[in-house]
């Protein structure tokens, strides 16, 4: 993948620290190196608390991170200031968890959808309601919605609401921040197909957050696995089976689908995921891992390349 | 154990559940499973008699041990919440009160359905949470709500639910609200649970793997009604039916179909 395809954005050494109570500090990313592709799809799983959101809110600068730099085009995204911020603001756009809360309850579909294109005016008031007609139809709703309000709209309808405002500015990358995890599973697989079609007919780049295994394989080019603020593996989509770091074996585990043999017993690992505040020196996965040995507790792994688009940090490989 | 029959519930006059079929045996484990709003939690509300404001049963019965749970008194009630029937909620963060220590509301809890000092209950309370296998039950109790991870107040709610026992344990949605390796945590000891005191469950869930992995059988519903209804192997393998065919199709699995 590396060489085949153009790189639209990368991040180098992105490190955010919060201040915590006490004089500590909460370290929500550590040294976070990823590539985004051109109309590819890069899915970022880990449990909640691991960093996964805060690093997707740096790219599209909701928030910026305490060290490193984010390329979009060669541009460092974390040093941009006014105009020329704004302006970059249209290349990447972003589609939340609940697509109830992201909308301005009293504005009509058509406003919603429309608002970024009147923003950075590429079209007329006047052209609203045709524009509007054509993003519904682009994802497969009715034209007739742009007369509603977000609550006459089922869950899975509008996170198609929210996708059609994303793609309205034609971006080159989508953040989606676990966009189907409160729909139904009927649902999110249609959302996941539509999703996959926009992205082959317009070539956008998606960074997409789950803590679904299961779905993410089904439609990520590639798969970064974060565990307390570092990424621990990343890997092809397709081979999600040939994961080696223990973390993304324990999560291979605990995924449950209609297809598995129901006599395997559950080898979750057993422990909770430690504080942010207190991750140990070396290894972050050390006191829930059951190969950890003596150089795990005192040096910290780096993520090396061990197959093709395949890299792992673990003292193990 | 359980017989639901021909189960009509409304709330007013509108009618969200009908024709609700099924029984359960000592040690089964059932799933109702189905979209957002085809009437699941309706049903194990019912069972309960937790139905919130103005939804009742209007047509069937519910038969638990072969007495009808319909015409019980509030204290019958009382008698059977929490010791023959207990539930476990989707977040039971919520359920606790936030402003006191889990152990007071635990021991408030064993307070209420049995006579015994506070001091002997808080211990019955540690011996409980030590046995779902929670370390520093000490600790726990001294903690508020809101100190512990979401999979650890999951774990409080059903050491709180197990406490005595129960022939029937009614769960909703137990793990939708966590992440996947804490949800196979709770799963595994929901199981064990069946097979330590063979406590028979009731699960609703809008995960069809977590459903085909736990029961013995499987309520499709849709609309208020049962769409399908066979043992785990019918439903996954023989059904005809289109609905769970295509619910089934819809879950992703590792391996299985890509979209790109």
């Amino acid at each position: 993948m590396s060489e085949n395809y153009e790189v639209i954005l990368e991040t180098k050494h992105v490190t955010k620290r919060f201040p915590a109570s006490g004089g500590r500090e909460l370290t929500a990313c550590s040294d976070v190196n990823l590539k985004f592709y051109k109309g590819k799809t890069l899915g970022l799983i880990g449990e909640s608390g691991c960093g996964k959101t805060t690093f997707m809110r740096f790219l599209v600068r909701l928030d910026t991170p305490t060290e490193g730099e984010i390329l979009f085009k060669g541009k460092d995204l974390t040093k941009l200031k006014g105009k020329e911020l704004r302006q970059t603001r249209q290349y990447i756009q972003m589609v939340f968890q609940d697509p109830g809360g992201s909308f301005n309850p009293k504005m009509k579909i058509r406003d919603i959808i429309c608002e970024p294109l009147l923003n950075f005016g590429r079209i007329k008031p006047s052209e609203k309601d045709a524009v509007a007609r054509k993003y519904l139809e682009a994802v497969e709703l009715p034209g007739d919605f742009a007369g509603r309000y977000p609550h006459n709209m089922s869950g899975g309808q509008r996170q198609r609401i929210a996708i059609a405002r994303a793609i309205a500015l034609e971006p080159e990358l989508i953040v989606m921040d676990e966009a189907t995890c409160a729909l139904d599973v009927s649902v999110q697989k249609t959302i996941i197909e539509l999703v996959c079609r926009l992205q082959k007919e317009k070539n956008i780049a998606i960074g997409f957050i789950a803590h679904d295994l299961g779905l993410i394989q089904s439609f990520a080019h590639q798969i970064a696995v974060m565990y307390l603020g570092h990424i621990v593996e990343v890997l092809p989509g397709a081979d999600v089976d040939k994961a080696k770091h223990p973390y993304t074996r324990a999560l291979l585990e605990a995924v449950f689908d209609t297809k598995m043999d129901f006599s395997k017993k559950i080898e979750s690992i057993d422990s909770e995921i430690p504080s942010a505040l207190d991750i140990p020196p070396g290894c972050p996965f050390q006191n829930r891992c059951s190969y950890c040995t003596e150089r795990c507790t005192k040096e910290k792994p780096v993520l090396k390349t061990i197959g093709e688009d395949h890299e792992v940090a673990c003292h193990l490989f | 154990m359980l017989e639901l029959n021909n189960l009509t519930i409304a709330y007013k006059d509108r009618p969200v559940v009908q024709g609700f079929q099924m029984e359960l045996k000592q040690g089964e484990i059932a799933s109702l499973v189905g979209e957002s709003g085809s009437g699941k939690t309706t049903v194990i509300r019912a069972i309960l008699g937790l139905l919130p404001g103005g939804g009742r049963v209007t047509e069937g019965e519910i038969l638990f041990e072969g007495k009808s749970l319909l015409k019980n008194t509030d204290k019958e009630w009382n008698k059977l919440r929490g010791t023959d029937i207990s539930m476990i909620f989707q977040d039971s963060g919520a359920m606790l009160n936030p402003i006191r220590k889990i152990g007071d509301g635990f021991t408030e809890y064993i307070r209420i359905h049995e006579k015994i000092s506070r001091q002997d209950a808080w211990k019955k309370g540690v011996a409980m949470l030590e046995r779902m296998r929670l370390s520093g039950a000490e600790n726990i109790m001294e903690s508020y709500p809101f100190q512990l991870s979401g999979g650890m107040r999951q774990r409080v709610g059903i050491a709180m639910a197990m406490t005595y026992e129960p022939k029937l344990l009614l769960a909703d949605e137990p793990t939708s609200a966590l992440d996947m390796t804490t949800q196979a945590q709770i799963i595994r000891q929901m199981m064990e649970l069946r097979d330590t005191y063979g406590t028979s469950i009731i699960m609703v869930t809008h995960n069809l793997g977590v459903a085909a992995y736990m029961s013995d059988q499987i309520v499709v519903m849709k609309d208020g009604r049962i769409e399908d209804h066979g043992s785990r192997e019918h439903i996954l393998n023989e059904s005809s039916c289109a609905y769970t065919k295509m619910l089934l199709d819809a879950v992703p699995s590792v391996g299985g179909e890509r979209y790109v």
